[in-house]
């Protein structure tokens, strides 16, 4: 009743759910605290066969950190890194999620997650200023995997500057079995200075109003994911990355360079594509992207809108390691 | 009784000349605002450009050592006898006692007081027959244009201040800049308190959910807003539909206001 008197209220802003108000929902056995990681880590799989009351608790902090080797910028982020923390529960579980922003905080944030049934998706109701706690339940209806952010004026800002992560609601039955899980978000990013500029850099509104970034980045620095710290995986394994993407602009042409993607969820929903090179995901938006790896060898993940990739940062690597495979790739001469 | 508001009388017109203790300043200076027009940041039917009548407002925020004689003398507001309803549990946490500020803490005396209520600033206020600044005259006289700063915006300098992380020693009052009505600091050192704090609509969702608020915010943006690109704008009206009376934050003081008559 209340999802549907909410869904009618918000019909211009979001649209509400349709097919679930009328679902009865499952009984909630339990309670439990959510592990949470930091990108490119993904909680474990769940294995629970029932709903249960899940515990989050995230804390809004703002911070200096490098967004390439040898610049800074202010971000202000869930958890304490860009992206935000993963969370990971199951569909039907009631989420009991708890926003704090630290005391030192300049400014107030919310949260709205795209997995959320309800008003502003929680960000109504945790509107925190810095010191304050803001709590409330919503019962994860839908699976898929969906984007969290900040939702405080001015919202393009708060995303800009890195308030997003990825939430993932497994359906019941959980998902099919694979070797490697990764977490990988795009973004983008705007400076005073130019790309790799150095310094303290400062947020330019102008910059963002006029959708022309100096950074586009995967979690959050330039090569946060690439030589050394480069996703591992073995020859044969299958390879599961939940990708998202924060924006605050940009639609990304999500791309693994010499893989092709046995299945993607498409737009991170239950349709399954199979076979694709290039999927989109859009900015507040986010796929789940499935590859076995079949030969050894460094795999390039780009925005393949391609000088985002070389000139501004979207870069990221898989390292396959084993033994060769002639029968499938191999060079002659 | 009698003494009691003899006390207040006295400390209100000569507070600053007659006490002994160092921490005591002089009398608060306060500063003539002019009459104008203040534009609501959000311009709906109910928010139309409002005038404001001319008032006095303090020249600084109230200071640690400006607060600390007031709860000297009105005990209910010292830090443990404060009711929780009207101050929560960070109330002037930053000093070392009741009515000591701490000598670690030495140079704070002169910055903002701040980890203060809204109950406790306008118990201040009317402590010293002045009350706090609506919205409106805030946001007036703090938009009043810089005389010394290096910026090419007003809007530039407060977003380079939003950026920042709070410093660990707050700094001194009239450290930043002064204005063209002779207001020190109105941007760039604390937030503060205003009367009506939480009438205005960013009250949680900055996007809007009521039809009213639909207006201003459907979607993160408005053409209700009246220039878009204000930045700072929004993050202060976030700021203050984000607290609450009993609130007591790291960053966030207040200074008083008052009738011409």
């Amino acid at each position: 009743m209340a999802v549907i008197a909410m869904g009618m209220l918000f019909a211009a802003c979001k649209n509400a759910p349709d097919n679930n108000a009328s679902k009865t929902l499952e009984a909630i056995q339990g309670e439990e605290v959510a592990v949470l990681t930091d990108a490119p880590n993904v909680p474990p799989p769940i294995t629970r066969t029932h709903a249960t009351k899940v515990v989050v608790n995230l804390d809004v902090i703002e911070k200096v950190m490098k967004i390439g080797d040898s610049t800074d910028y202010s971000f202000w982020t869930f958890g304490g890194k860009v992206p935000g923390k993963f969370i990971r529960v199951r569909e039907g579980d009631l989420v009991h999620f708890t926003l704090h922003n630290m005391p030192d905080s300049k400014v107030s944030h919310n949260i709205d997650l795209h997995a959320v049934s309800g008003p502003g998706g929680g960000a109504e109701v945790t509107n925190v200023a810095p010191g304050q706690s803001a709590t409330f339940e919503f019962r994860a209806l839908n699976p898929g995997l969906y984007v969290y952010h900040c939702a405080t004026g001015p919202v393009g800002m708060h995303i800009a500057n890195g308030m997003y992560g990825l939430i993932l609601v497994e359906p019941k039955a959980g998902l099919e079995k694979v070797d490697k899980e990764y977490y990988i978000m795009q973004g983008d990013f705007y400076t005073k200075g130019k790309f790799d500029a150095g310094g303290l850099q400062d947020f330019d509104e102008e910059k963002a109003i006029a959708e022309t970034p100096d950074y586009v980045l995967f979690n959050g620095k330039v090569r946060s994911s690439t030589g050394a710290n480069a996703f591992p995986a073995k020859v044969g394994d299958k390879v599961r990355l939940f990708a998202g993407n924060g924006g605050p602009n940009l639609v990304s042409s999500f791309h693994v360079i010499g893989e092709i993607f046995d299945k993607v969820y498409m737009e991170a929903g239950t349709e399954v594509n199979h076979n694709v090179q290039t999927t989109l995901i859009p900015a507040g938006g986010a796929s789940i992207v499935e590859m076995k790896m079949d030969v050894p060898g460094v795999y390039n993940i780009v925005d393949h809108s391609i000088f985002r990739a070389f000139n501004k940062g979207a870069l990221a690597q898989i390292k396959v390691t084993g033994d060769k495979k002639p029968e499938i790739f191999n060079k002659l001469k | 009784m009698k003494f009691f508001l003899t006390t207040i009388l006295v400390t209100v017109f000569f507070g600053g000349i007659f006490a002994q203790q160092k921490t005591v300043t002089s009398v608060k200076k306060m500063v003539v605002i002019p009459a104008g027009m203040y534009e609501p940041f959000f311009i709906t039917k109910a928010n139309k450009p409002l005038r404001v009548a001319s008032f006095k407002m303090d020249e600084t925020a109230v200071t640690n050592a400006e607060f600390l004689e007031f709860t000297k003398q009105n005990p209910k507001w010292r830090r443990s006898k404060v009711n929780r309803l009207f101050a929560d549990s960070n109330y002037l946490r930053h000093w070392q006692s009741d009515t000591v500020i701490g000598i670690a803490h030495k140079n704070i005396y002169n910055s903002p007081v701040v980890n203060v209520s809204w109950f406790a600033a306008q118990a201040y206020c009317k402590w010293k027959g002045k009350r706090l600044p609506t919205v409106a005259e805030w946001e007036f006289a703090g938009n009043g244009k810089p005389l010394n700063s290096k910026y090419k915006s007003l809007t530039d300098f407060i977003l380079e201040w939003y950026r920042k992380p709070n410093p660990p020693v707050l700094p001194n009052i009239k450290s930043t800049y002064k204005n063209q009505y002779n207001l020190f600091d109105m941007h760039g050192l604390v937030w503060e308190w205003t009367f009506n704090f939480n009438s205005f609509i960013s009250k949680g969702d900055s996007r809007g959910s009521t039809a009213d608020e639909q207006k201003a915010f459907c979607a993160a943006g408005s053409l209700d807003v009246k220039d878009r690109t204000d930045y700072a704008g929004f993050l202060r009206f976030s700021y203050r539909g984000s607290l609450k009376g009993n609130y007591c934050i790291a960053n966030l003081g207040f200074r008083c206001a008052k009738d011409l008559k």
